[in-house]
């Protein structure tokens, strides 16, 4: 991804969801929110909001002495025999990885589910080099098969009916396939069982790099993670600089929120440890281990106080689930890969409010996020913060919102806050709306306030606030 | 050193406030998080096997080793083993693990053969370094007799372990493997619901896990 991306438009992109999509959507959301429920009763309300609190704790203690933990990773990482790189942005990320693959004459890559890898375009820039890209989790690969991205951060083909893959299978793949999970798992099994064995690298990302020890850690649960890090005799893992934890009991507490937010978990079925390449002779394992640290955007992001919380995230996707907007119009309408409430924050910031602009406003503003978040990022007022930037601009960006939209709120503000120019606008408007009022409402607005009325009528002005209280004072308050 | 490296640290320094030697305040504790007491010994054992077996594992606990041999010899009929390979640890050879399967009929795959070798096996079979009850997960560590591939590449993975790999919680974990180069925790055999939320066993890890406990 680059900032040359074209614009998103959300809404135009949610018009275009398929039918099918908010039955699936729900389906997989109310899944996961039972079992996660479930779970959180079974610690107990009061452990689970000490290990959610702890958990912002930690995260925000890293993220703002970020400086110091990379230092201390790295250092760690190359004490164990594995090399580090830093990548500024996605095209340099992308240079680092494909150099690696030429430098060991890659043809094969396997890769387990990463979202920064997906956030780079990684893919992309290894195919375009004649690099044969494999993506191994099982969601993963069949939009990989089906040439689009996830539709959900967590599980990407959910809203796909085994129909739609077994045709898919029978298409892309040329073999028989029956529409049933068990049979069109054991054919993805068998085809890249051969596949693990014949890849030349494997590339994954890291769910948290653990600075104590420069351990990257990965979970998963189909075991293609442990297959992408332990079979093939070269390793690649791309992390965002955000991953970064401080210690081995920081870990601890979020590796217990992660599961259970996620999937509804205790744990995830595998979750791997890997510091550097095998270290003795006989012991299986890459020989080779790299460290890709990607900043794109996330130190920009570090800049502004309010709305750094956002790279707490653990990309459990339980503000997705929880989402009623999500829960409608599902991942792709997002317009790239990190959809739902924590995909448009990040978004914003990432891919700047020109391509982004749109993605504060795909929210209700409930609040249901903020209350699930097992990190507790406040993440409506950060979308609140992010809509006033790409109405007004900030010391980050220039103002995007239409020039009439800003003049009006500097008006309003200006007549708001100035008592005769208040009275005069009152006074203005009763008779200026007096052409289009019907039965106290005003039903056609001429441009631009027809974008209201176009989709809802405007009830008309009846008098201005200090009127409208002098009378009430007199007539003394109303019993209803 | 890389200019990205200067670039990017000096741009989270920047926006941090932050200076190559400012200082780093302690980090927040998580020890206010309670962890997990520990249950009776006995009941740990419990615990542990339960969750494995809600998780779709096959658990068994063996009173002695003595059982060892029959246990293996049902395992091998039911799972119709023809190859495996076992990790060359003290307990497995101790415990005659090999020289059982040998005597069963069983081709024994080194377990630093070839990856391609290894996948063929039937049946791998590990110890277990650590075990979390609460959450049914095995922690298996790794080095040149505890080859990964083992718990990893054959059809059927059997961990077998003794009560005193039980810890009460991950926080004891990690303090204990932290140094080690690589781990991993094992929690029920892979699983994924990838496809209309069916839940599918045996996606790229072993096809079933089966967890015994030697009780002495």
């Amino acid at each position: 991804m680059s900032r040359a991306m074209a614009p998103i438009d959300f809404r135009a992109n949610a018009q275009r969801v398929p039918a099918t999509m908010p039955a699936a959507v729900q389906k997989a959301t109310t899944r996961f929110l039972g079992t996660r429920a479930a779970l959180v009763d079974l610690l107990g309300q009061e452990l689970w909001q000490t290990l959610r609190q702890a958990g912002h704790d930690l995260r925000l203690h890293a993220i703002t002495h970020l400086d110091h933990y990379l230092e201390q990773a790295e250092r760690e990482v190359v004490k164990a025999g594995g090399q580090v790189h830093w990548a500024r942005d996605a095209a340099e990320a992308n240079r680092i990885v494909l150099d690696i693959a030429r430098e060991h004459g890659v043809r094969l890559a396997v890769k387990s589910k990463s979202m920064v890898t997906e956030e780079i375009g990684l893919n992309h820039a290894l195919e375009g080099a004649g690099i044969r890209v494999l993506e191994t989790d099982l969601g993963e690969y069949i939009v990989q098969l089906l040439g689009v991205g996830p539709a959900h951060i967590v599980v990407p083909a959910f809203h796909l009916s085994k129909e739609e893959i077994a045709d898919l299978f029978r298409t892309k793949l040329g073999v028989e396939a029956l529409a049933e999970a068990q049979q069109l798992t054991q054919i993805a099994r068998l085809r890249l069982r051969e596949e693990f064995l014949a890849a030349d690298m494997g590339i994954s990302g890291g769910n948290f790099l653990v600075a104590e020890t420069g351990t990257v850690v990965l979970v998963t649960n189909e075991g293609n993670g442990r297959m992408c890090t332990t079979v093939p005799p070269l390793h690649v893992a791309v992390v965002g600089i955000d991953k970064v934890v401080p210690d081995w009991e920081s870990l601890t507490v979020l590796l217990k929120l992660l599961a259970r937010s996620a999937t509804g978990q205790k744990l995830s079925c595998y979750t791997s440890f890997i510091t550097g390449p095998a270290r003795t002779k006989g012991d299986t394992g890459p020989g080779e281990y790299h460290l890709v640290l990607l900043d794109n955007g996330r130190s920009r992001i570090l800049e502004t106080p309010e709305t750094r919380e956002t790279l707490l995230c653990i990309r459990c996707g339980a503000c997705l689930n929880i989402c009623p907007v999500y829960n409608t119009v599902g991942g792709y309408a997002y317009g790239w890969p990190i959809s739902g409430p924590t995909g448009a924050i990040f978004g914003t910031q990432i891919l700047g409010t020109k391509v982004a602009g749109g993605l504060p406003f795909a929210s209700t503003l409930c609040g249901a996020c903020n209350d699930i978040c097992p990190v507790k990022i406040p993440i409506t007022e950060i979308l609140l913060r992010l809509r006033r930037r790409v109405v007004e601009g900030d010391e980050q960006e220039g103002p995007m919102g239409p020039t009439m939209a800003r003049t009006g709120a500097k008006m309003g503000a200006l007549a708001l806050g100035t008592p005769w120019l208040y009275r005069l606008g009152s006074r203005l408007l009763k008779v200026a709306q007096a052409p289009f009022r019907r039965d106290g409402w005003l039903a056609k607005l001429p441009p631009p306030l027809n974008r209201w009325t176009m989709v809802r009528p405007f009830p008309a002005f009846a008098a201005d606030f200090r009127t409208w209280w002098r009378a009430r004072s007199r007539e003394g308050p109303r019993s209803h | 050193m890389s200019p990205a490296r200067e670039e990017i640290l000096g741009k989270v320094r920047t926006a941090l406030h932050r200076s190559p030697d400012s200082p780093v305040p302690a980090v927040p504790p998580a020890a206010r998080v309670r962890p997990r007491a520990a249950g009776p010994a006995g009941a740990e054992t419990e615990v542990l096997l339960a969750e494995i077996e809600r998780l779709a594992g096959k658990t068994r606990r063996l009173a002695s080793r003595d059982d060892l041999g029959a246990a293996l010899a049902e395992l091998i009929a039911a799972e119709e083993v023809r190859k495996a390979t076992v990790w060359a640890t003290p307990d497995l050879l101790a415990w005659e693990v090999p020289a059982t399967l040998r005597a069963r009929g069983v081709e024994l795959v080194s377990p630093q053969a070839d990856k391609r070798l290894v996948a063929q096996c039937d049946l791998g079979i590990t110890g277990v370094d650590l075990a979390l009850p609460e959450t049914g997960t095995l922690v298996l560590r790794s080095s040149p007799e505890r080859p990964r591939v083992v718990s990893l590449l054959p059809r059927v993975h059997l961990a077998i372990l003794r009560p005193a790999a039980l810890r009460a919680d991950l926080h004891q974990v990690f303090s204990e493997v932290k140094a080690d180069g690589s781990f991993v925790l094992i929690t029920g055999p892979s699983r994924t619901s990838d496809i209309e939320l069916t839940l599918t066993i045996g996606v790229h890890g072993p096809k079933s896990l089966h967890v015994w406990v030697v009780e002495a």
